[in-house]
């Protein structure tokens, strides 16, 4: 068994060890065991590294075989290359003479040359000196090029296959939701009243609240927002004001929603005594989906190049005159996304106003104009998000004569059509969104 | 021969004609009004402290023992002798939180490199778009999905007699909090400059050793700084633990213990509580406790920010 030995590139370097002084048997190729002559030696590599048997050990580009010239015994193994040849695939010629000009081109040939050669007595070689036959692949990538290849493929794999985690439970869920749902799926379960007991009828009443709430929160935060927007944008300095600034949006932002509906209680239910009300839940709404708001329209106001507003003070245009014909129309529609994000958050939220004004049960008109407005400002309403809450904890299913009897629905039924109203609404809000910002992009002129 | 006179970085609107004193006092107040509304943010988060630590301080500065409040797991404040120990779910909050982000880090970081290293402009889109889905599902139906989908799933996989638990609600979290990991994440790796790409490159480097050689020790601040958002959003997140928990006050040894968080017992009791009574301020004690938390992650994490920033202007 010769020396193998990996070397820095990846390429395998083997070592066949021929005696410098033969002596009767012959060796296996190691330093204790040499081989007799050259010729065993490329015997034993042809055996080895040649041919088509599948225990072969093919030799691939920058592999090099050396046979070393030792005395027996264990010498050290350092020997000083005496002769190279080469072998490339790539440059065979007729001529093939194994020098780095011309190469053979394969290993056969190599070794019935070298044998021709020890034949000759043309390579002679003294005690601690080896040849070299080395395998060249230049245009070929080497072993580590390959290993590398190899862990990028299985990065790019297992990263994917993680991203994919994350894009499964998303069709799944929405998969599940829409199957479980669509027994009660129809027009009337979204016109109609919760009826008997929560148990029969449709979300009308919870989702004219969710409109009220979220219009009305929209109403408070987003002129707040996008002036603090503009702020921060056009006329907020670097300095440390400014960052303290940022940090109170980015903070906002952090507060937990469940803070938000304590600070809702103690500000506007009870200090502003609003009481209970759709008021004070869209306020505390509006709080905090504020940060959506002002983080958005800065950016909006950030993509605006800036050639724009110095061409307008050129004109003499004051910074306010600037803000309101030059940079907003430029970016209103990126402000527009982000108010719609902020629907899509206010509509979803449930923490915020279980305790500032969402209501557990109210039966509102279904019919004309008084149905789009059923609530009164100072009192509170239904809302989806805080409806599917009650569903699911407070409401008892109905019977099953009743069910039977056609008066009421299974609850299973109803929590399903509840929350792919509550997440169909979201999602279809989020989209424009999205829709908005890609059709933004695909016309940006600048 | 005219010369210039005054000051060159005077504002010229003050010079032009026409441009009566009214329409300067219209720009001026509606220049205090941007201010004003710029000004509000931090009006509000001091607010918020200020309204929340207003009903809860009467409480945190009389009657409440506060050593008691953080090392008993006694969490019993509607019986004759209240007492009010968050231990128990303070380790609540923890465990689920710890156990979440095991889950949404690997997963989130994971995805936030192959989204900004690994793949095509078209797929990096569509599934940005996903990711964004994803964040937009309200709290309150991945409590629904927590009741309805995992838990019996949970039960069918684990044999344990109730699928609401620290496993079910960390699952949950951790899809809730992947999307802030990937966002913050992917924005870390994306500023990192590009010409360190391309010496990597240029030295041959493949993608997979320039993210892990190059971009992770340059993003590493900002990588840091996504998941202290997701560990904030975990923190504070209610509705879904409401959900998910099966909210009971222990300190939970296994993963299928149930647990109950300390935004869940807000959201669970206050609807009860007495108004002005100890049992409503102590809700509001643990309100000003998560406030203080939220604060702390959230500088925390806009600090490493920063300090990339800063850095990288140098």
């Amino acid at each position: 068994m010769p020396e193998t030995a990996m070397r820095g590139n990846g390429s395998k370097h083997f070592r066949y060890f021929v005696a410098a002084k033969p002596n009767g048997s012959t060796g296996d190729g190691t330093p204790e065991h040499p081989s007799r002559s050259i010729r065993e030696a490329i015997e034993d590599i042809r055996v080895r590294h040649a041919g088509d048997s599948p225990s072969v050990q093919r030799l691939n580009g920058y592999d090099r075989i050396d046979i070393c010239s030792v005395f027996k015994g264990p010498t050290t193994s350092d020997t000083k290359q005496r002769y190279e040849f080469f072998v490339d695939p790539l440059g065979a010629s007729d001529l093939a003479i194994g020098s780095a000009q011309l190469p053979w081109p394969d290993l056969e040939s190599a070794l019935e040359g070298v044998a021709k050669m020890d034949a000759e007595g043309a390579i002679p070689l003294g005690p601690g000196e080896h040849l070299s036959l080395s395998v060249r692949e230049v245009f070929s990538a080497t072993p580590v090029d390959r290993r590398k290849r190899r862990h990028e493929r299985i990065a790019q794999v297992v990263l994917g296959l993680v991203t994919l985690t994350l894009v499964v439970p998303l069709v799944a869920i929405l998969g599940h939701l829409v199957y479980k749902a669509w027994p009660v799926l129809t027009p009337s379960f979204l016109f109609e009243n919760p009826r008997n007991q929560m148990t029969a009828g449709g979300v009308w009443a919870p989702l004219i609240g969710t409109f009220y709430l979220v219009f009305i929160s929209l109403l408070v935060a987003s002129p707040i927002g996008v002036l603090a927007g503009v702020y921060l944008n056009e006329y907020a300095r670097d300095n440390w004001f400014t960052r303290v600034v940022n940090l109170a949006v980015v903070n906002l932002a952090g507060v937990p929603s469940i803070v938000h509906a304590l600070f809702g209680v103690g500000a506007f239910v009870m200090f502003a005594n609003m009481g209970e009300s759709v008021l004070a839940a869209s306020c505390t709404l509006a709080i905090m989906t504020l940060p959506v708001i002002i983080t958005s329209t800065r950016e909006a106001l950030a993509s605006v190049p800036m050639n724009f507003r110095e061409a307008c003070w050129n004109m003499g245009a004051s910074r306010w005159q600037t803000i309101r014909t030059i940079v907003l129309p430029n970016s209103i529609n990126g402000i527009l996304t982000g108010v719609i994000l902020q629907v899509s958050r206010a509509a979803g939220e449930t923490a915020p106003i279980l305790f500032t004004g969402a209501a557990l049960y109210m039966t509102i008109p279904t019919k004309g104009l008084r149905s789009f407005f059923p609530y009164s400002l100072q009192d509170g309403c239904m809302a989806l998000s805080y409806h599917l809450h009650v569903m699911m904890t407070q409401v008892k299913g109905a019977s099953p004569e009743a069910i039977e009897a056609g008066k009421s629905l299974p609850l299973e039924h109803l929590q399903y059509g509840t929350a792919i109203v509550l997440i169909g609404l979201v999602l279809t809000v989020n989209s424009f969104s999205i829709g908005l910002r890609m059709y933004l992009r695909s016309r940006k002129k600048w | 021969m005219a010369t210039i006179t005054g000051n060159l970085n005077e504002r010229p609107a003050r010079a032009r004609r026409g441009y009566s004193s009214l329409h300067r006092l219209g720009e001026l107040a509606i220049e205090s009004l941007i201010r004003l509304c710029g000004w509000s943010a931090i009006l509000f988060v001091f607010g918020i402290f200020f309204f929340v630590f207003r009903e809860g301080a009467p409480m945190l500065f009389g009657g409440l023992d506060l050593v008691k409040f953080f090392t008993s797991t006694d969490w019993n404040p509607v019986s004759k002798t209240p007492s009010y120990g968050i231990l128990g779910l303070l380790a609540g909050t923890a465990s689920v939180t710890v156990l979440s982000m095991a889950l949404a880090v690997p997963l989130g970081l994971g995805a936030a490199v192959f989204v900004s290293e690994f793949c095509s402009p078209k797929i990096k889109e569509a599934l940005k778009i996903a990711i964004e889905m994803l964040a937009a599902i309200p709290s309150i139906v991945w409590g629904f999905i927590a009741y309805m989908m995992l838990n019996p799933l949970i039960i069918w996989v684990t044999g344990a007699p109730v699928g609401l638990n620290v496993l079910n609600a960390s699952i949950i979290l951790a899809l809730m909090s992947v999307p802030v990991i990937v966002s913050v994440g992917e924005d870390a790796l994306k500023a990192v400059p590009d010409s360190y790409r391309e010496a990597a490159l240029a030295l041959g480097a493949s993608r997979w050793e320039i993210v892990y050689r190059v971009l992770f020790p340059a993003a590493k601040n900002g990588l840091l700084a996504a998941v202290l958002l997701g560990i904030g959003r975990a923190i504070g997140e209610t509705m879904a633990v409401l959900m998910a928990t099966g909210n009971a006050n222990q300190i939970p040894t296994s993963p299928l213990d149930r647990v109950q968080t300390l935004t869940a017992t807000i959201a669970a009791e206050l609807g009860e509580a007495v108004q002005g009574d100890d049992h409503y301020r102590v809700l509001f004690v643990i309100g000003i406790l998560l406030f203080v938390i939220a604060f702390v992650v959230n500088l925390s994490a806009d600090l490493i920010v920063r300090g990339i920033r800063g850095k990288q202007n140098a």
